[in-house]
């Protein structure tokens, strides 16, 4: 016999903890949710347009912090791939002398602070420029070759960069050098380019989740005034607010996950889509394109993220909606 | 001690109106008790509060000694899931089955499907719309309406059976059918609460009677609980 809690149970319907209620309880509470995950995932699917908008919406505001994440992590993972050593590249004038390169190297070898030199003749330029850019055929069509002659120079690691400003400036000043970029100064440009990548990326991130939270809200919002009679009823008949707000619930899981899908897929054909170009500006710079990030688990997450701020809408309209029901 | 005792209880609106004024009845277990009066009496309020659909203003309601007023929300859907009600007005769900509308009170205490068709079958078959169970309400008539609501209102074996004005909409002859219908529930033990202002049809009934006048009791008939007297 059940025992009867005299304070809250008027049918003595209440089984202690321990017994066969609390199987039974698990019992119900697996069956309901298989129901109504059943039915949740047949109510979205019966309403495509309004769930394509959703996903789509949600995708966007998945992808566009998403991407930038991608972009973060990989410009963060090509600053390390940098020998991380102070170097200056001096590039010679198309018409200066044929001796003037090797002339250069000997001079700045017997520099204490200069690590090494490597010396790209123009017709080496020539040659590893035709193989990044596939463009042959103009090429051939040309008197001469357009490149100039490069020196690459890596100093030790002690090299101060007002060091680096005075060498560059003595090379300038040289008759037949063109131009003496500091490779320091790209390298911190790149590494501050991450850092407000980073701080976009939050901004737009809270910005767009805030955004995916209410079109969700939205959408189950109308669902659930769709259903008002219904939930009535179930009221009246014994249902816990639990129970009443799970389908809405699970409405904005599905809404979330296939918002996760969308922004997965659009994050994907965007980088197919700069695949190209963007390889072609890491190859000028010496690296590969080798998309760091984009892994089962960025997918995993962009997923549980999109489930994440669906359930969220879900309960912001479950709780705006159905906190004070009127049953009858 | 009463199933259902209802002592000094009033109930006043935001409006200032009494819709219950100073009300002390008692309900037997497995009785069955008509309560009239002219429209305004009270009668609706009376049964939302048993339903515990809204709390008197004073007073207590007890049930099996409970005092059902101070209940934690969170115990009051377990407390409905042991009542039944039945509304002039059906309450049935439109885009649902006749099968779907029954069930919707198992389906919420957790049954298995099986269980479910089973009791749903039963339900349908005491009241005789069997054959009726894949239709969607608005293909059957007023009075299969008001069965289809009574089977809701029984399929999960309440304790206690509410009715507000059951047969309001109905000719005398299905009104007496309805009224057999409550006989048969109270019969194996349920206890039959009817609010009602057909008089002849209450007569005819033979049961006790508790009339309500602008939210207090005017008198009683037959043999309800001394605590009324």
């Amino acid at each position: 016999m059940p025992r009867r809690d005299k304070v809250t149970d008027p049918w003595g319907t209440l089984a202690p903890v321990g017994q066969r209620g609390l199987v039974a309880s698990v019992g119900r509470w697996q069956r309901d949710h298989r129901r109504v995950a059943r039915d949740s995932l047949i109510h979205v699917s019966q309403r495509i347009g309004t769930s394509l908008l959703v996903w789509l919406l949600i995708g966007i505001a998945l992808a566009l912090p998403g991407g930038l994440y991608l972009l973060q992590t990989n410009l963060a993972l090509i600053s390390n791939r940098w020998e991380g050593r102070p170097g200056i590249s001096v590039y010679l004038r198309v018409d200066a002398e044929a001796g003037l390169g090797p002339s250069l190297r000997d001079e700045f070898t017997k520099d204490p602070q200069v690590d090494r030199i490597t010396l790209i003749t123009a017709d080496a330029a020539l040659v590893e420029f035709q193989k990044f850019s596939g463009v042959n055929e103009a090429l051939v069509q040309l008197d001469r070759n357009p490149l100039p002659a490069l020196l690459r120079m890596v100093f030790k690691d002690d090299t101060t960069p007002g060091e680096l400003d005075l060498i560059a400036d003595h090379l300038r000043a040289r008759v037949g050098v063109d131009e003496v970029s500091i490779e320091k100064t790209w390298l911190e440009r790149v590494q501050a380019m991450t850092g407000v990548v980073r701080r976009l990326g939050w901004v737009l991130a809270l910005t767009f989740a805030l955004g995916a939270v209410l079109v969700t809200a939205t959408s189950v919002r109308l669902a659930i005034e769709s259903q008002l009679e219904e939930l009535r009823v179930m009221k009246l008949v014994g249902a816990t607010d639990g129970y009443i707000r799970r389908p809405f619930l699970y409405f904005g899981l599905f809404y979330g996950l296939g918002g996760g899908v969308a922004g997965a897929m659009l994050i994907s054909a965007t980088i197919a889509f700069v695949e190209a170009p963007l390889s072609t500006l890491l190859g000028s710079y010496g690296q590969d394109l080798q998309p760091a990030g984009l892994n089962f688990g960025f997918f995993l997450g962009l997923l549980l993220l999109g489930g994440g701020l669906g359930v969220s809408g879900a309960l912001l309209a479950a709780k705006q909606r159905l906190t004070d029901l009127q049953v009858i | 001690m009463s199933q259902i005792e209802l002592h000094d209880v009033t109930k006043r609106f935001d409006s200032g109106a009494e819709a219950l004024r100073s009300i002390s009845v008692a309900f037997e277990e497995g009785s069955m008790t008509f309560l009239t009066g002219h429209s305004g009496a009270g009668k609706s309020t009376f049964l939302k509060l048993l339903l515990r659909l809204d709390v008197p203003t004073r007073g207590q309601i007890l049930v099996n000694g409970v005092n059902i007023v101070q209940l934690p929300e969170s115990r009051v859907p377990a407390y409905r899931q042991n009542m039944g009600a039945v509304f002039q007005d059906h309450h049935l769900l439109a885009q649902r089955t006749v099968y779907d509308n029954v069930a919707v009170p198992l389906r919420v205490m957790g049954m298995t499907e099986r269980d479910v068709a089973r009791r749903v079958r039963a339900a349908l078959s005491r009241v005789g719309l069997l054959e009726k169970e894949r239709l969607l309400p608005r293909y059957l008539s007023t009075g299969e309406q008001q069965r289809i609501g009574i089977a809701r209102a029984v399929v999960n074996r309440p304790r206690v059976l509410l009715a507000d004005e059951p047969t309001g909409n109905l000719d005398p002859e299905l009104s007496r059918d309805i009224m057999r219908l409550f006989e048969q529930f109270q019969e194996v033990g349920t206890t039959v609460i009817i609010a009602s202002h057909e008089r002849e049809l209450i007569a005819a009934m033979g049961k006790p009677i508790i009339e309500l006048s602008h939210g207090a009791m005017a008198q009683s008939a037959g043999e309800v609980d001394a605590a009324t007297r």
